[in-house]
């Protein structure tokens, strides 16, 4: 099959931007302290989240707010899985369905999270697609609440919000960085493939791409189930190299957080969704630092707590106000290099 | 039934029957009986208000009937949806645009492509109106008559067995007009496909289409060649009437 120009045109961005995340990957490797080298695979398993936002949102330009309950799915089916019987024995004593009387390998593992997280995803998203507007951001807004109150008081399986621990930490940044490669070009190639194009058709039009052969509910689901699949992937990453889960994390403040950034990046390109995860992790860091009451050139600020969350919501609503398609908009990594023609 | 029929074929490509629609208690299309041919021109005209944007809508799946049957090819199609239809065979453009303003030129076209039945035609459609230089643009920076042609082409890249054009030469000039005329000739000759013309411009429709249909109403009240249409007495006082000086 031959490429269309934007499929090239895809590839050459999709690049860019991986050897963007190979450069700072190697950069931390060598030049960061352990505390930075935490902030910084935090930021890459942000990011997977955010591009498996994008896939969803960016295309469909519906609003998911549920994504963090299905890293949450992800993260709590393959830490379930891969945990050493005698550590579940400790953690999860009353744990049904034989639950604590197994343990697989890290692949196996995986692959079964993204089973099940692909299989609820699809489930869900059925009634997801046929809804517009308001009524899917409230649905999934639904969806993320439903999910947490299971985390948390389903105790025997979940640990609530007490530390799920033991999971063995197989990931490291080098794997985390392969990892976010790997996405950056699957969800590059979504945007451009067949799928990508018409599900953005309807996006822009939906009357007019129906004319044009466009079953928008169908190619809804297949970016709703694949961005689950991605979101699915960061909750592994996350508990593969944390170690210890808990349901804290999957909620509200990281649905925030991680929207924040897709929208300050501009949701309806990969270079926005890597941009803005970048960008609003390196200002996050800025600000918690200020919070503490620094001295700057002799001045000694005032400790201002809760000064992250502040600026979290004003990102969000200057980025609305003043420019709502992000700092990219339309365009790509590539298309700022490359002339115009 | 006479023209435009091609030998051996012996349904018609596109059939209503007994076509009803009423919005609350508005009859916007009353008993429509219509048939189109394989290859065949069609002209639909009417004063504003005569419901031939809704029969357009019924005919592509935006709609559906309250009651009355529609067959493409013999196959039912009453309940399918637009998007079903489109991959069927029926095409359409809109009175008022609907191009995909984030996508680009090409990428315009390679949504209708992916649904369609390929061949060489896009290609050519592409050069035919003049989109060629412009493929990587994006569509939203087009102007107005070229997004009115990339609407067109969109409809030819499904490679449908009818392409209805709603007002096709809506804000157009003279001499784009007749460079739309010219083109759609073309069309006529290569794409293989019956088109369904809707147009306020008499003139444009009476050369381009060997039919005509007249509704008023929402019901059909004229059908014959553009000289039939234009001599019988109750399309005069529908229509041709408030046409001061209509040279046809």
């Amino acid at each position: 099959m031959t490429l269309t120009r934007s499929q090239k045109r895809g590839i050459l961005g999709a690049c860019m931007l991986a050897a963007i995340l190979i450069a700072i990957g190697v950069l931390a490797t060598y030049f960061a302290s352990r505390y930075q080298l935490r902030l910084i695979y935090s930021a890459y398993v942000n990011l997977i989240v955010v591009l498996g936002l994008q896939v969803f949102m960016g295309n469909s330009r519906l609003t998911n707010l549920s994504h963090s309950a299905f890293m949450g799915i992800g993260a709590y089916a393959a830490a379930i899985c891969v945990t050493p019987i005698a550590m579940k024995q400790i953690a999860l004593p009353d744990a049904p369905w034989g639950l604590n009387a197994f343990a697989l390998d890290p692949v196996t593992s995986a692959v079964i999270a993204l089973v099940i997280t692909g299989a609820v995803a699809c489930l869900v998203g059925i009634f997801i697609v046929r809804m517009t507007g308001t009524g899917a951001t409230i649905a999934t807004l639904a969806i993320l609440v439903i999910v947490h109150s299971i985390f948390l008081y389903r105790t025997d399986i979940f640990k609530g919000n007490q530390a799920f621990f033991g999971i063995p930490q197989v990931f490291s940044l080098t794997s985390i960085v392969i990892l976010a490669v790997v996405v950056v070009f699957v969800v590059r190639g979504f945007r451009e493939s067949p799928w990508g194009v018409m599900l953005r058709a309807s996006a822009d039009d939906e009357t007019g791409s129906a004319a044009m052969g466009v079953n928008v509910v169908r190619l809804r689901l297949i970016a709703w189930v694949l961005s689950g699949l991605i979101l699915a992937c960061a909750g592994i990453a996350y508990a593969y190299f944390l170690g210890t889960i808990s349901a804290r994390p999957f909620y509200f403040n990281h649905v925030f957080l991680t929207l924040a950034m897709l929208i300050f990046g501009g949701m309806r390109t990969v270079t926005g969704a890597v941009l803005g995860t970048f960008a609003i992790s390196f200002g996050l860091e800025v600000i918690r630092w200020l919070e503490t009451g620094p001295v700057i050139i002799g001045v000694n600020l005032p400790e201002v707590l809760g000064l992250s969350g502040v600026m979290l919501g004003l990102v969000i609503i200057l980025t609305m106000a003043l420019r709502p398609v992000g700092v990219m908009g339309d365009r790509e990594i590539e298309e700022l290099v490359l002339k115009k023609k | 039934m006479q023209s435009g029929m091609r030998s051996g074929a012996e349904v018609c490509l596109l059939e209503l029957k007994g076509i009803y629609k009423s919005f609350g208690g508005v009859h916007a299309v009353r008993d429509v009986t219509l048939s189109i041919d394989h290859g065949e021109v069609r002209g639909l005209i009417g004063p504003n208000g005569a419901g031939k944007s809704t029969l357009v809508n019924l005919m592509s799946g935006l709609l559906t009937p309250t009651a009355g049957t529609i067959t493409l090819d013999g196959e039912a199609v009453t309940r399918k949806s637009a998007h079903q239809r489109a991959r069927k065979g029926i095409a359409r453009t809109f009175q008022n645009l609907r191009i995909f303003p984030s996508l680009s030129v090409e990428q315009n076209i390679d949504v209708a492509r992916y649904a369609g039945r390929g061949g060489a035609l896009p290609e050519e459609a592409i050069d035919e109106f003049g989109l060629r230089d412009k493929l990587v643009q994006p569509a939203n920076a087009l102007s107005y008559g070229d997004q009115r042609r990339l609407e067109i082409v969109r409809g030819l890249a499904l490679r449908p067995k009818v392409l209805m054009l709603d007002e096709p030469a809506a804000g157009m000039n003279e001499e784009e007009t007749e460079a739309l005329g010219r083109a759609l000739t073309w069309v006529r000759q290569e794409a293989d496909c019956a088109l369904f013309v809707i147009d306020h411009d008499l003139k444009f429709i009476m050369t381009l289409c060997e039919r005509i249909t007249v509704l008023d109403m929402g019901a059909i009240i004229a059908e014959g060649t553009p000289e039939d249409v234009t001599q019988n007495p109750k399309v005069i006082t529908a229509y041709l009437g408030e046409e001061a000086g209509l040279d046809a």
